[in-house]
């Protein structure tokens, strides 16, 4: 086998660099591993997982889709470019990269979204296969699997008790990246890592199938009265994509942003005539689950939720889509 | 690559007039001919765009003028915030973004033949002008017209040139009506709720449909009386309004059960709502 | 657990005789504590506390969907008692809508009503000062040049995301539409990037001081890690040392920076 020793990382993203990719891979950033762009110096943690996702490179928390330069007599109108950076998103978990498919599904659908677009086809995707998982995934769950190489351009994996890691390109743009993983790597004995363990948890059809008769249901009283009504889930959910687009102004200029966005919100739906459909937080919860489980499914042909588990692990009071899951499979197989 | 969905086309104010207190309309032509041209080739009646101001942001109106005029399009909005006050701050000359045609239309090529029911109220007659205006264009392909159109006061009636214009007509038979307390001495029309005028107008809903646009109370009220008349929940007709941003069904804020109102709608039949989530209306 | 024990008792016996229509408090899901809302008096096994329960529960009696239930009994930490005598100050809670089930690592307490609760904080939280980590912390970033402790910030709040976990978590902040909320005029930029990240965490440290009881919630709340309480906690030395104030021990108090009085210093007006 070639093996690229886990000691190379930050030669090998300098390399990349080089070439002229913006390498993102997972980075400790004081006390916590976050997914940004690696800079000299930056220390590498492959096998760990970051806090945040790739949507952030792809579908980021801001950015301008539109600009007007004001003048006398009302404005010019700018078309703004995409700008795509070629990008190499390095040890992406097949959980996030799943969820990318997801996003793919809605930024295509019926008006293809230009800055999505550009971005994502300048993007390579390296998965890693998961080392370990925690309590709090769930990937087996929603139809994926720790070792799924499902829309990764090439796969890591790693050997040797997490010292070194074999490369495997699977995509054009994946044999693309051959060389330089190769001028890293060199021959050696190699025994593989196990793949974590991740058990399934619940049936998720059988979540699909209560969301489609529940919207009356009592229970999303019980399940919402916790939410705070924050973005927290959302915005770190890999596979959540709401958006806001607000004008933001100077003296000379407007800039039309695109913002990240929740339906968790308490004035997400909120109508200029003061109507909210959905004006109580177990309403908008419950918005939550069934554009997950059923309205995205029926869409797209897909849950939106790929069992990364940073919902359980992020939200300030624990409202885990997966427990949630679990109570409503438990239910179900009850009655 | 694509296209930016984003970048909008620019049209100018080229008339405005006051219909209603806060209520505007104004009449706008593109300023470059391949966004007209562009525009009228895939707009149908129903459609809607996103009408801004850079600054203060986009908001969404229906195009209120039928797709048999090309040389303009029309929008008919009250002023109930940041955007639409920067819109009504505009004057004549000036311009401002639009984003469209979005959305899906009124199967008018399906009510060729048909006699159809036109009930309205208040600010939601806008949607159904640019149906009726439609209609009226083709007035030969199409049987009886009936059109119902309440508001809470003589002066909340909007298009007041045109409903004269209409009542004037030999073929349409048009019913106006202000709520208990909204008349004035002067008043011709009918005093009541739109739902029992429709009732005691009685339209005939033999090989017709009828299009309910109105605030949301009106609808509710509206809706049984049609059925009580023998209208098929199929062969009614509402436009939903929710609060949009991208009109293109990507960032999620108008799905309402499974449905995006941008791309699945804004146009439904009463059969196709009576599957959604009414608490999430 | 002693204070399970004595905690579900209590419980049950006030929503069984009508005392309570709500019990406020944390259950265990694994490792995690989650707040539970229980309303009948079976369902309080579920109830627990040990110090890993770190949600300040204070931050549900202004959420319009638990507000019209009342009274409510609370399970309280001192933190949560601190907010709850702030929220008590500022005509959030009326008197005897709240019943307040007092514990510490010490044990339980028992069922308080506020002046039991003020009582107890006086007594067993007034002396201590604040983090001592976090003060000194504190000294090195003042020690910095103006441009590196801006550099600093910039880089903290670089991660934000305008996710308002924060907001969500503290029980301070309670307003029906936040200032991030308005838009005629939009006061704050709500894109998540450098400008409207430094107002946003500027303006709710402001918005917060003299009301923040250090309780943390905010900065355990925040998904990206920022060190929310060297910012909060800064402002609360600062509130400390030039009005002489402490939130959350007396519920009669006016609030530092909302009120005027003739002694006020004037001397920074030249």
């Amino acid at each position: 086998m070639t093996l690229l020793k886990l000691s190379n990382l930050s030669d090998l993203a300098a390399a990349l660099q080089a070439q002229g990719y913006r390498v993102v891979a997972p980075i400790q950033d004081d006390a916590v591993v976050r997914l940004r762009s690696w800079r000299p110096g930056d220390t590498v943690r492959i096998a760990a997982l970051p806090v945040n996702s790739p949507k952030d490179f792809l579908f980021p928390r801001c950015e301008a889709i539109g600009r007007y330069v004001l003048d006398r007599d009302g404005f010019t109108s700018e078309d703004l470019p995409a700008r795509a950076e070629k990008t190499v998103l390095l040890g992406i978990r097949p959980c996030d990269v799943a969820a990318l498919a997801g996003l793919d599904s809605v930024f295509a659908w019926g008006y293809p979204d230009k800055f999505y677009g550009e971005r994502r086809a300048a993007t390579t995707i390296v998965s890693l296969v998961c080392p370990s998982a925690d309590d709090d995934c769930f990937c087996t769950s929603v139809g994926g699997a720790p070792d799924s190489t499902v829309g990764a351009d090439a796969m890591l994996r790693l050997c040797n008790g997490g010292t070194a890691m074999t490369f495997a390109s699977m995509t054009e743009k994946g044999k693309a990246l051959d060389a330089v993983f190769g001028q890293f790597s060199s021959p050696g004995e190699a025994a593989v890592d196990p793949v974590a363990e991740v058990p399934v948890l619940f049936n998720s059809e059988v979540v699909t199938d209560w969301c489609s008769k529940s919207f009356e249901s009592t229970v999303w009283r019980t399940l919402g009265l916790a939410c705070l009504g924050c973005g927290a889930c959302a915005f770190m959910c890999p596979a959540c994509h709401c958006f806001d687009i607000q004008d933001e102004s100077t003296d000379a200029q407007v800039d039309r942003l695109r913002n990240w966005d929740s339906c968790g919100f308490s004035q997400f739906t909120l109508h200029a005539s003061g109507h909210n459909p959905r004006p109580d937080q177990p309403a908008r919860w419950r918005q939550r689950m069934m554009h997950k489980f059923r309205y995205f499914k029926e869409r797209f042909g897909r849950v939106a939720c790929t069992g990364c588990g940073r919902c359980g692990r992020l939200c300030p009071t624990g409202m885990a889509i997966s427990d949630v899951c679990r109570e409503i499979a438990r239910a179900e197989e009850v009655r | 690559m694509n296209e930016n969905t984003y970048h909008p086309a620019v049209l100018r104010i080229v008339d405005a007039r006051d219909e209603a207190p806060e209520v505007r309309t104004f009449r706008l032509e593109f300023v470059e001919e391949a966004d007209r041209a562009r525009f009228f080739e895939k707009y149908r009646v129903g459609m809607f765009g996103l009408y801004g101001f850079p600054g203060a942001g986009e908001s969404t109106f229906c195009v209120a003028s039928p797709p048999t005029r090309e040389r303009y399009i029309e929008c008919t909005f009250r002023k109930v915030g940041r955007v639409t006050s920067a819109l009504q701050d505009r004057e004549i000359g000036q311009t401002i973004t639009f984003r469209g045609p979005y959305g899906n239309s009124f199967p008018i090529e399906e009510w060729k033949g048909k006699n159809i029911l036109f009930v309205a109220g208040g600010i939601a007659l806008p949607p159904m002008r640019s149906v009726i205006w439609n209609v009226l264009d083709r007035r030969g392909e199409f049987g009886n017209v009936t059109i119902v159109y309440g508001a809470r006061t003589v002066a909340d009636l909007v298009y007041k040139h045109e409903l004269a214009e209409w009542a004037a007509r030999g073929d349409v038979a048009l019913t106006t009506a202000v709520d208990p307390g909204g008349e004035t001495p002067e008043w011709k029309g009918r005093v009541g709720l739109v739902p029992p005028v429709v009732e005691a107008v009685a339209p005939s809903s033999d090989n017709g449909v009828a299009v309910v646009c109105g605030p949301p109370i009106m609808i509710k009220y509206s809706f049984p009386v049609l059925k009580k008349l023998g209208f098929a929940p199929t062969a009614i007709y509402t436009t939903l309004e929710n609060r949009m941003k991208c009109g293109v069904g990507h960032c999620a804020r108008c799905n309402v059960g499974g449905v995006y109102v941008c791309r699945d709608g804004p146009v439904f039949t009463l059969a196709h709502l009576e599957t959604l989530p009414q608490q999430d209306m | 657990m002693e204070i399970a024990t004595k905690l579900r008792a209590d419980a049950a016996a006030l929503l069984g005789d009508g005392r309570v229509k709500l019990v406020i408090g944390y259950a265990a899901r694994g490792a995690r504590r989650v707040p539970v809302f229980i309303s009948e008096a079976p369902k309080v096994e579920v109830l627990m506390w040990d110090a890993t329960c770190r949600q300040n529960l204070a931050a549900y009696l202004s959420k319009p969907d638990l507000k019209t239930l009342r009274p409510v009994a609370i399970v309280a930490s001192p933190p949560v008692m601190r907010s709850l005598v702030v929220l008590a100050s500022e005509a959030q809670i009326e008197d005897g809508s709240v019943v307040i089930l007092g514990l510490d690592e010490s044990g339980y307490h028992g069922i308080l009503d506020l002046g039991k609760t003020v009582e107890l904080l006086n007594a067993v939280c007034k002396g201590q000062g604040l983090d001592r980590e976090i003060l000194g912390r504190l000294e090195q970033i003042r020690g910095m040049s103006p441009q590196e402790r801006a550099a600093f910030w910039a880089s903290e709040f670089a991660k934000c995301t305008r996710c308002y976990a924060c907001r969500a978590a503290c029980p301070a902040c309670y307003c029906a539409r936040c200032i991030v909320e308005k838009n005629v005029p939009q006061w704050i930029s709500t894109a998540a990037a450098a400008h409207g990240n430094f107002a946003w965490n500027i303006i709710r440290a402001f918005h917060v001081a003299g009301r923040c009881t250090s309780c943390g919630a905010c900065q355990a709340a925040c998904p990206q890690g920022i060190p929310l309480m060297l910012l909060n906690v800064g402002v609360t030395e600062s509130v400390e040392t030039e009005f002489g104030i402490r939130a959350g021990f007396d519920p009669d108090a006016k609030p530092a920076i909302g009120s005027y009085s003739l002694e006020d210093k004037e001397d920074f007006i030249r």
